[in-house]
């Protein structure tokens, strides 16, 4: 597999989201209790976040890429 | 040299939590411990780190950062069949700092960061922004985050020399720098390269159902410059010469991650999966799965597992084909990230939640938390060229340790908000 196959598994993948994320209401409002909570929002602790990132990007050649943090409740 | 990776990818970090920031400060240190082969140490890193953030206003946030590595231990001097046996000491130090200035609307933000980094040898500065917006039912987060490094590098000056003449800067070599933001040549004898990093990154964060969510990023990075590591020397064909390796540097990758909230057990399990692939060949991939649970109303467990490997760069050769078949002309490098290697990560964290009542908890927070990680890696390499045309083997090229676990990692922190 080379990576021209992976840029279009990306690419789908990528449509795929978008066209999840254009849909109708997921969760409404009243339903984001469990979402809210910390552990439903990723990188949550930004220190351990960058420590582990530290860490791996130190010793692995594949570095970057990890996401951002935010999520949970999906309001900024 | 990992400064610049460090800060380009923790500005991007940094822009993106600060939609978290809301008057909060972090302090934490981690310790990380390698064993090395060879009599002369392990590898010790200490990283301590401070944040602090708070609200101007109802629209405007401020951050602040600051990060250092103490560093010590063993270093292999030459990438070559035996590189144990000439492995010595070194010690560094390395300092970061970072501003991040946040606007805020009702459904959006906007974050500019600058980081400054330093040590002996390397010099990085650093401008980013991220914007993120909630899309209509608040189900849906489009982040876009860019970097653009202006770093500089100390080396030897080697002049017009070839690559296989070129000798390798040393500890007792200079590194002067300009007010202590640029670096200053010492002709003869050292010279500062630059290096240009753009990295960019977009998230997608979907919320899926009321106990499940997920996050797809797509991340993209540029290097170019003087991306070998002046120190290094790779022995080719009974040569030894500084590493040389291509000025320009592709990646990208793409990650996916899904949390599941598990409301009957007060717990929640998560998954993340990332795709790498850059222009040296180097394919990488990891899947992590972890699990929290709480324990009562004031602590949190979450034990973590992580798996990962990664193919060698085109470049790269065992060091007995460097050594034994030359590669002159070619590009040579003794840089065990560029080798092909898979590592195994296992962890816990244990985290105390004390949530103010009446009073601030310490008369300043309304919300603080203790956190308490360990961690162990296991890291194994493998072979990059075919193993019965290698007589040496390459268990002495670098300076791994031999036994079960290859490294431990601790963290202590405390996050408050108020």
């Amino acid at each position: 597999m080379d990576s021209r196959f992976f840029s279009k598994l990306a690419l789908l993948v990528s449509l795929a989201a978008s066209q999840g994320a254009c849909g109708r209401q997921a969760v409404r409002a009243s339903e984001k209790q469990f979402l809210a909570n910390q552990v439903m929002v990723f990188d949550n602790d930004p220190h351990e976040t960058e420590s582990d990132q530290h860490v791996l990007t130190n010793r692995e050649g594949a570095a970057g890429g990890h996401g951002a943090g935010g999520g949970g409740c999906g309001c900024n | 040299m990992q400064l610049a990776r460090a800060i380009a990818i923790g500005l991007l970090l940094a822009g993106t939590s600060l939609a978290l920031a809301d008057d909060r400060s972090e302090v934490s240190t981690s310790l990380f411990e390698e064993k090395r082969a060879g009599d002369k140490g392990g590898l010790t890193v200490v990283h301590p780190q401070a944040d602090v953030g708070f609200d101007l206003g109802r629209y405007v946030s401020i951050d602040a950062g600051y990060a250092a590595d103490a560093v010590s231990g063993a270093t292999a001097t030459t990438y070559q069949v035996d590189a144990v046996s000439s492995a010595t000491r070194f010690s560094d130090l390395r300092q970061e700092g970072t501003l991040a200035l946040g606007f805020r609307g009702r459904r959006s933000t906007i974050t500019f960061n600058a980081g400054f980094g330093t040590e002996r040898d390397y010099l990085s500065h650093s401008l980013g922004g991220t914007a993120s917006i909630d899309l209509p039912g608040r189900n849906t987060t489009v982040a876009l985050a860019y970097t653009h490094s202006f770093d500089d590098v100390c080396d030897h000056d080697n002049g017009n020399a070839m690559p296989l003449e070129r000798h390798a800067l040393i500890g007792a070599e200079p590194c002067l720098k300009s007010g202590g933001f640029f670096g200053k040549d010492d002709p003869g004898t050292t010279r500062w390269h630059d290096i240009s990093i753009d990295t960019a990154q977009t998230t997608l964060t979907q919320n899926l159902s009321p106990t499940m969510n997920m996050q797809l990023a797509l991340f993209g990075q540029i290097e170019n410059g003087f991306l070998s590591n002046p120190y290094r020397r790779v022995n080719v064909g009974g040569v030894t010469a500084q590493e040389h390796i291509p000025d320009e540097r592709a990646r990208w990758s793409l990650t996916a991650r899904v949390n599941r909230f598990l409301p009957k057990v007060h717990g929640a399990v998560h998954f993340s999966g990332r795709f790498y692939d850059d222009t040296w060949r180097v394919i990488g991939g990891d899947v992590e799965l972890a699990y929290s649970q709480y324990i009562g109303s004031s602590l949190l467990l979450k034990i973590h597992a992580r798996v990962y490997q990664q193919s060698a760069a085109k470049f790269f050769k065992d060091a007995f084909f460097y050594q034994n078949e030359s590669t002159a002309g070619a590009y040579f490098t003794g840089d065990r990230e560029l080798s092909p290697v898979r590592t195994g990560l296992f962890g816990a964290k244990l985290t105390l939640i004390n949530v103010a009542g009446d009073k601030p908890v310490w008369h300043l927070f309304d919300r603080l938390e203790f956190n308490l990680k360990g961690d162990v890696l296991i890291l194994d390499q493998l072979p990059a060229d075919s193993t019965l045309d290698n007589p040496a083997g390459i268990s002495n090229q670098f300076l791994y340790g031999n036994g079960l676990l290859d490294a431990v990692i601790l963290q202590l922190g405390l996050l408050g908000s108020y």
